[in-house]
């Protein structure tokens, strides 16, 4: 798993953060985030599993892969890389961390 | 869910430069224009902005491109364009009472729009590459990449290493470095440049300045950074137990065939992919409007006149759809579109093309020389995937799959039937990451031109859509 992590180029560069439920568990990410981003950022080990259970993450962040689905507000296959976090957002991956 | 009916004289199908660039120009002729994008915000792949909620910079890409601030400022303050963000267009159809029908959904809500033209403007996506260990997390196209750090802030790996021959390459070399990443090595797969190559590119340079200043000092950077920038190296294998661990590289030929014995490994937890970019036609594709094979220019890419119509009278297209060719061409043919369609519609507009014309013209010998010298060989690229290797990552088939299909079915030599068969391109990415390689792969085996294997059939719904808004429409 590669190791993802938020840069900081510009001081106060995020908004306060909020929380979304990563299977279940509080998770903080930004307002403008990604789910995408949110869950790299967590350290999401896989986002879904393929049809013969190899795991995946996204791949072109832009919509065209679909490597990066996960279920969110009980939403099935869900481009992650697409949609914006909100608070209280809940999302489902395959592996967690 | 619902369903409304709306009418407009234009809808437009991307928000990058292309398609802004037409619709600003309509809007302001008077036309009542939508204007539908997947994604949150206006600017397409390259003026992809930082969210509105960060206090952040707006985009370097600016720096190249000073059009693109002026472009997005005007989209934001328009409002007599109806804007739909975050909003799929998935099928267009021609009703008989004439016009052109988009049907487009937003979360689960469907609509159908009414217009009397339609502009795709649907961009270019990374050209995906099949090889040993590509379907490993942490192999990211180089774009993705690229988008995660300057629209996200958020750097996908900590050592990278970055394989391709697209110039997108060398720039998210230069933004990595500035991030902080550690780059074991920017491998390049065509040759080191000749003396009479470069000079021919001189030529193209007038006018371009900036982005060979961009270039020099990414170089540089580089250079200071101790980064090697190896030519003639391509990636052949990935290796990792749940990710990027190994990452194999070798020497190829001037036709990127690899020259055996010259393996050597880095190890890095990122890879980026930048071989070059394929055209998003997939929407004009399913609306019936004739394309042709360029592998220069990003595979299947649409036909038009030199009025930017496709060869469907109510259809136009603009930007990398027909023909990557950057930025600059994009907004350049955006702009001839927009005004030939205002022309089509009122008849007694004063809009003049010669300008435009000519601003096309002036981009032209750039684009050229960018796409010769960048050309991705589609043919070599194949070769790297071996029989275990998945070519299909939504269905996960692998190429000995494929071959040993064709083996068994000497009659086929068409890319749709071995969809239909294997079910490579049936999953939700629709082929759009496997029909090259499935080309090439039914090309090689029946020694047949790619051109002739056919492109993959696309049907709407050209983008996975929820089954209910599909139900709704097909009633209509
Ligand atoms: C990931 C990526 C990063 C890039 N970064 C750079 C860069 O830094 N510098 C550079 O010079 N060039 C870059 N390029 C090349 C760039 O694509 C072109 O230079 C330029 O953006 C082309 O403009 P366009 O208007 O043709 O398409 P785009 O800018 O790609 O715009 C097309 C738009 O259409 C939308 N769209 C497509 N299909 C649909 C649909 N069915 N429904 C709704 N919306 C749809 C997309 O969301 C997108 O916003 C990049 C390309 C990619 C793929
Ligand atoms: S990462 Fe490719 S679709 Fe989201």
């Amino acid at each position: 798993m590669p190791d993802s992590r938020r840069i900081e180029p510009v001081a106060d560069l995020r908004p306060a953060p909020i929380q979304i439920l990563v299977n279940g568990h509080k998770t903080f990410c930004y307002p403008g985030e990604t789910v995408a981003t949110a869950l790299l950022g967590a350290g999401a080990r896989g986002f879904r599993r393929s049809v013969t259970g190899t795991l995946r993450i996204p791949v072109c962040n832009m919509g065209v892969c679909y490597e990066c689905m996960v279920k969110i507000n009980g939403l099935e296959a869900q481009r992650s890389c697409m949609t914006l976090v909100s608070p209280g957002m809940c999302v489902e991956v395959t592996d967690e961390a | 869910m619902k369903l409304e009916t709306l009418n407009y004289d234009l809808v437009v199908v991307g928000a990058g430069p292309a398609g802004l660039t037409a619709a600003l120009l309509a809007s302001d002729a008077g036309l009542h224009v939508a204007v539908i994008d997947e994604q949150a915000a206006p600017g397409g792949q390259i003026f992809r902005q930082p969210p509105s909620t960060f206090n952040a910079p707006p985009s370097s890409a600016f720096a190249s491109y000073p059009f693109g601030q002026k472009l997005l400022a005007q989209a934001r303050n328009n409002i007599r364009i109806k804007w739909y963000f975050s909003t799929c267009a998935w099928g267009v159809f021609h009703p008989e009472k004439g016009g052109v029908q988009l049907a487009i959904v937003e979360g689960e809500h469907s609509h159908l729009l009414d217009c009397s033209k339609l502009l795709i403007a649907t961009g270019a996506y990374d050209l995906p590459v099949a090889f040993p260990g590509w379907t490993l997390p942490g192999v990211m196209t180089a774009g993705g990449i690229q988008t995660l750090l300057k629209s996200q802030f958020l750097c996908s790996a900590q050592r990278y290493v970055l394989a391709g021959s697209h110039p997108l390459l060398l720039l998210l070399a230069g933004q990595l470095v500035d991030a902080g990443a550690q780059i074991e090595e920017v491998a390049i797969a065509r040759p080191r440049p000749k003396v009479c190559e470069l000079l021919a590119g001189w030529r193209a340079l007038p006018g371009h300045w900036r982005m060979f200043g961009q270039l020099a000092g990414i170089l540089f950077k580089l250079w200071r950074k101790g980064v090697p920038l190896r030519f003639s190296t391509i990636v052949t294998r990935v290796q990792g137990k749940e990710g990027v661990e190994r990452v194999t590289l070798s020497n190829v030929d001037t036709n990127w065939d690899i020259l055996p014995g010259t393996e050597r490994h880095h190890l890095a937890d990122g890879l980026a992919i930048g071989y070059g970019l394929l055209a998003s036609t997939e929407l004009a594709r399913q609306a019936g409007c004739s394309v042709n094979w360029n592998p220069e220019r990003g595979g299947w890419v649409v036909d038009h006149d030199d009025t930017m119509r496709t060869s469907l009278e109510h259809i136009y297209v603009a930007g990398e759809p027909c023909g990557v060719a950057g930025a600059e061409m994009a907004h350049c043919q955006g702009r001839l579109a927009g005004i030939s369609i205002v022309a089509a519609l009122r008849p007694d507009s004063t809009l003049s093309a010669i300008s435009a014309r000519r601003a096309l013209g002036r981009a032209k010998p750039f684009a050229d020389t960018v796409a010769t010298f960048f050309a991705p060989r589609l043919d070599a690229l194949t070769k790297l995937a071996d029989s275990e290797t998945l070519i299909c990552r939504c269905e996960d088939v692998t190429a000995g799959q494929v071959c040993d299909f064709l083996k068994k079915h000497p009659h086929v030599s068409s890319v749709n039937s071995v969809k239909l068969a294997c079910r490579s391109g049936m999953g939700p990415c629709q082929g759009r990451y496997c029909q090259h390689t499935v080309a090439h792969l039914v090309s090689a085996e029946r020694n047949i031109a790619v051109n002739q294997t056919g492109a993959y059939t696309a049907q709407a719904p050209v983008k996975p859509i929820p089954l209910a808004s599909l139900a709704l429409v097909q009633q209509d």
